[in-house]
């Protein structure tokens, strides 16, 4: 009688389960063995089915109208602010290489010209180290300035952009 | 016995061409793709948040997302559960901003229900009589249910959702929401059993007006 009953409560856990057919072979076949026997359990299972048939008849919302349109509009604006932005980080990328370049050329042409040595304030400014202290200092604060002017412009467009 | 709300096989087998076409960056396959899933997506998200105008912006946020990420999208795995996991994720970022309280609030327990008997339990489940007045009743029915899901917290209206709406098997919930597959089991059975406390509260309201 006990055993009955300890099994009747496990059942009663597993019927709702069942009706979401959310049970495994096994556990079904034994929720199925005892609802055979058992008028309470298969009160139960009529009531949890109700549930399950009802939850899949929902009524259906629409989406609103224009919603993919929209949607497709946002992503597009957002693919070319992407690609505008991988532009203007690569324009930053040549820019930098370039000063750097344009600044090796300037030191070869600048040691040639004053014979490899030009003394300002008892530092010799030809020198590798010196030149290429002074090129690294010149060519971040280009670097840092043209970032600057692009991160502003990308925070207007920002701005202006529509919400959705 | 569980239905997936208007699957066209034909359909799904065409969105995986364009899912491919997309990754391959073609822009028109987002379109098709957009239309194949957009009555699914948005009755996901409202399900989950329950108010119309954040749903459309969650919407929206996530095909942004898909975008962004649909490079390291495993054409393997199957791509609706991949889009309802990064609505999942966009929704329930946006609940736990929202409120501080927990998503999975305690639900009452329910009670017992009428009815006849039958041959075995699944015979019972599946029947298949219909009248008019049935018909009109069942109708009647899913709006009361649709009310009493309203009052189950976010996690449990959407495993209800996946489960009985979009037909999803368990495994794939559990993908979705990213949590073990004992405990979609388990909220599926909280989530019904809070569904059926709803129903008996609004059946006792009724009765003592």
């Amino acid at each position: 009688m006990k055993k009955h009953e300890s099994e009747h409560d496990a059942i009663q856990t597993m019927l709702a389960l069942y009706a979401a057919d959310a049970l495994n072979p096994g556990e079904r076949r034994r929720v199925d063995q005892h609802a055979g026997d058992c008028e309470i359990c298969r009160r139960e299972l009529l009531a949890w089915g109700a549930y399950a048939s009802g939850l899949t008849q929902l009524p259906q919302p629409i989406p609103p109208q224009g919603l993919m349109e929209r949607t497709r509009m946002r992503i597009v604006q957002q693919r070319e602010a992407a690609a505008v932005r991988r532009r203007e980080n690569l324009m930053l990328a040549v820019l930098v290489v370039l000063g750097w370049a344009v600044s090796l050329a300037t030191w070869t042409v600048m040691r040639a010209v004053v014979g490899g040595s030009l003394v300002v304030l008892g530092a010799n400014m030809v020198s590798g180290v010196s030149w290429f202290l002074l090129s690294t200092v010149f060519v971040w604060m280009t670097a840092a300035a043209a970032a600057a002017v692009l991160g502003r412009r990308d925070g207007v467009r920002r701005m202006y952009e529509p919400v959705s | 016995m569980i239905l997936a709300a208007a699957v066209n096989p034909e359909t799904y087998s065409n969105a995986d061409d364009q899912i491919l076409r997309l990754q391959r960056g073609d822009p028109e396959a987002l379109t098709a793709i957009l239309a194949c899933y957009q009555h699914r997506l948005y009755r996901f998200l409202l399900r989950m948040v329950k108010d119309p105008a954040l749903a459309d912006d969650l919407f929206q946020q996530t095909w942004l997302r898909v975008m962004e990420k649909i490079g390291r999208y495993d054409a393997r795995s199957r791509f609706d559960t991949w889009l309802f996991s990064v609505a999942h994720n966009l929704a329930i970022d946006h609940l736990r901003r929202q409120r501080s309280s927990s998503l999975d609030e305690p639900m009452s327990q329910p009670g017992a229900y009428p009815d006849d008997s039958g041959t075995t339990a699944a015979d019972r489940l599946r029947s298949n009589a219909r009248d008019p007045l049935e018909e009109l009743l069942e109708s009647e029915r899913a709006e009361i249910l649709a009310a009493g899901i309203q009052e189950l917290p976010a996690i449990h209206r959407e495993v209800l959702s996946l489960r009985f709406e979009e037909g999803m098997r368990l495994e794939q919930i559990a993908e979705v929401a990213a949590v073990p597959l004992s405990t979609v089991k388990s909220r599926l059975h909280r989530a019904l059993d809070g569904l059926r406390g709803a129903m008996e509260r609004r059946s006792q309201g009724r009765q003592s007006q």
